[in-house]
């Protein structure tokens, strides 16, 4: 039954040795075979990949609805501000000095060829008081052309009119979200009279829903017209006529932006007497920009986050090759025997190659499913959309290899190197 | 079949030259039934470790069925290791987490046998040393005759030119022993080449051959 063999010396001296499926399902073994060390040994590892998978795709998540919010607002409007003029080195922020006028805004409608739709507005936060409740808000005092140019138009009743402008009228449209706070059990209110630091003002329409974007809630504001809000609210009327905090600007469409720049510029330093090298008076931004300037501003944050998550991948990964190390020194006589067998320095470098991966790629596995669900639940939470990163779970994937793959060289080549001799002499 | 011309083994300890084997001259036919006995400290276990391949030569041929294998390298060592010898040690060497069945498939895992086959001839060869009813019991439930028999039939396995046992009773009983010893004189009769390494004469004596070896030189 038994005989012996008769190997010719002419016969190669290798087999074909052991396939890839056989030293994954021995690695399945050994970790199997001692299942609490390997789980603790994963957890690294599955909270590395889980913070990395879920922190990316957060951010992408919070980065997509700040990116939303900023396009609702509308990249193809202009803004003006009255500028940020300095006062002995200190820049007071746009919009603190009253540079800019409700003449500045006509005259643009008039001069800018390109302008299609021009409109300013003065704002300013305020206390509302309907009966018993009350709510501060922000007070737009606005011209006719608001509703287009901010692309918000009343749901129900009106916007003012040319008259009501005119004669600064006490009218109000107020948006939903000041309507559920004055008029909580009301559907209607329409006609009601509302105070707006102590003056009265009758509501006369209710602005669509704009939802909230970004910090701003679009829906606690209240318009009332301009002339009103300059004479009887902000009435800090500069001598050139009535003050505005900005002047929102549209073209026919977004390609004309930078040409309706070029003549808002020219006819502002014109009006203001602003000769160069002299400092404007006034700044021009666009959502555009202001998208750029916060994605960068996300990306960078979102790389740092991650980065710092990062680190607890390393540190896990250090707990394999730790964990991997001791468990080469404790099976010494079991690499020791494997060797006496045949098994080749290859062989025994696979092996434990292939344990220290299984342990994290099988973590980096469960990181990826923990981080899909933080995400998920997070999104779920605060209301950001959920954006499942492929890009961040190839990368958990890749990274849960290759942590694997680096932790376990040196603990692989330790026991690949051992002298059988004496490895099958340890106890 | 094995030939050792004139084989020395020196260590060297810091500046000390220390010679272990001093010109071994041995040759074993196939089928022969031979033990190896020495006291601890006559090199016996270098020179088994020469023979297994585990360890090479210093200087001197050694020639395993024609082949001489002083020049091959790891890999091919461990080729050698895995389809021309069979070790049977003292302390057993079993993997304490495998069945018997496994520990004896696993010389064919490293040959790259498909599993099947390995399957079926693993059990042959439990069967053959009479362990029929326990393969699928692991090391810790095995007595320690049982046990050696189960590393026997993991060193037949692959068919090997020589089954090589070091100390091979050393840690068994009397009777145990014995029936280890009757197991490799079946196997010598189905005619397998047994060298055992030994101190014991009374093992050495069961055997058809005794070379005797001190200061790392054959005396008889």
């Amino acid at each position: 039954m038994v005989s012996i063999a008769h190997n010719s010396a002419s016969t190669p001296l290798s087999s074909q040795g052991i396939s890839r499926l056989e030293i994954a399902s021995m690695a399945l073994d050994a970790l199997w075979s001692n299942k609490l060390r390997s789980s603790l040994t994963m957890l690294g590892v599955i909270i590395g990949i889980g913070s990395v998978i879920s922190l990316t795709s957060i951010g992408e998540g919070i980065q997509k609805s700040t990116e939303d919010s900023i396009r609702g607002l509308g990249t193809d409007v202009l803004q003006v501000m009255a500028g940020s003029a300095e006062s002995g080195g200190i820049s007071q922020g746009q919009g603190s000095v009253t540079t800019l006028t409700w003449e500045d805004a006509q005259a643009i409608e008039e001069q800018a060829p390109s302008a299609t739709v021009v409109s300013a507005y003065l704002q300013q936060q305020a206390q509302i008081v309907y009966g018993e409740n009350n709510t501060s808000t922000t007070v737009y005092g606005t011209d006719l052309a608001h509703p287009e140019a901010r692309n918000t138009f009343p749901e129900s009743g009106r916007f003012f009119n040319d008259e009501e402008l005119a004669i600064a009228s006490s009218v109000a449209v107020i948006a939903p979200t000041v309507q559920k706070n004055l008029f909580p059990n009301q559907a209607n209110p329409i006609g009601e009279n509302i105070r707006i630091q102590g003056e009265i003002y009758k509501i006369i329409g209710i602005m669509e829903v704009k939802g909230s974007q970004g910090p701003q809630d679009r829906d606690d504001a209240v318009y009332i017209p301009l002339t009103s809000m300059s004479a009887r609210i902000i009435g800090n009327n500069s001598l050139m006529g009535v003050a505005v905090n900005g002047i929102y600007i549209k073209g026919e469409d977004e390609s004309q932006l930078d040409t309706i720049r070029f003549q808002v510029e020219n006819i502002l330093r014109l009006r203001h007497g602003i000769i160069s090298p002299e400092e404007d008076d006034f700044r021009i931004t666009n959502q555009a920009d202001i998208l750029e300037t916060l994605t960068t501003i996300l990306g960078l944050l979102t790389t740092l986050i991650v980065a710092i998550a990062a680190i607890s991948l390393v540190v896990g990964g250090i707990g394999i090759a730790n964990i991997m190390l001791v468990s080469v020194v404790e099976r010494t006589r079991e690499i020791g025997i494997r060797k006496a067998l045949g098994a080749t320095e290859r062989d025994v470098l696979s092996q434990f190659l292939t344990e220290s991966i299984v342990i994290s790629v099988i973590g980096g596995g469960i990181g990826i499913v923990l981080g899909v669900g933080v995400t998920f639940i997070s999104a779920t939470a605060f209301g950001f959309p959920f954006i499942l990163s492929t890009t961040a779970i190839g990368a958990g994937v890749g990274l849960s290899t290759s942590v694997g793959l680096i932790a376990g060289v040196i603990p692989a080549r330790n026991a690949a190197q051992l002298d059988p001799i004496v490895a099958l002499r340890s106890d | 079949m094995i030939t050792l011309e004139n084989i020395t083994k020196t260590y060297h300890l810091a500046d000390i030259e220390v010679p272990i084997l001093r010109g071994i001259d041995l040759h074993i036919e196939a089928s022969e039934y031979v033990s190896i006995m020495g006291a601890s400290g006559s090199g016996k276990s270098t020179l088994m470790n020469i023979i297994g391949c585990l360890d090479r030569p210093t200087a001197g041929e050694y020639y395993l069925e024609g082949r001489e294998l002083t020049t091959l390298d790891k890999n091919e060592l461990a080729y050698i290791r895995n389809q021309q010898i069979g070790f049977v040690f003292q302390q057993f060497n079993l993997l304490p987490r495998a069945t018997a069945l496994e520990n004896v498939m696993l010389p064919m895992v490293y040959a790259g046998i498909p599993k099947t086959e390995r399957r079926i001839r693993a059990e042959a060869a439990l069967t053959h040393v009479g362990l029929s009813d326990r393969m699928t019991n692991r090391p810790s439930q095995l007595s320690g005759g049982q046990q050696q028999r189960v590393a026997i039939a993991r060193a037949l396995v692959n068919q090997p030119a020589i089954l090589l046992a070091d100390e091979p009773t050393g840690a068994l009983d009397t009777q145990t022993s014995q029936d280890v010893m009757n197991l490799f004189h079946q196997l010598n009769e189905q005619q397998i080449t047994v060298v055992i390494i030994t101190h014991e004469t009374e093992v050495a004596e069961q055997t058809k051959r005794r070379i005797r070896i001190q200061d790392g030189q054959i005396i008889a």
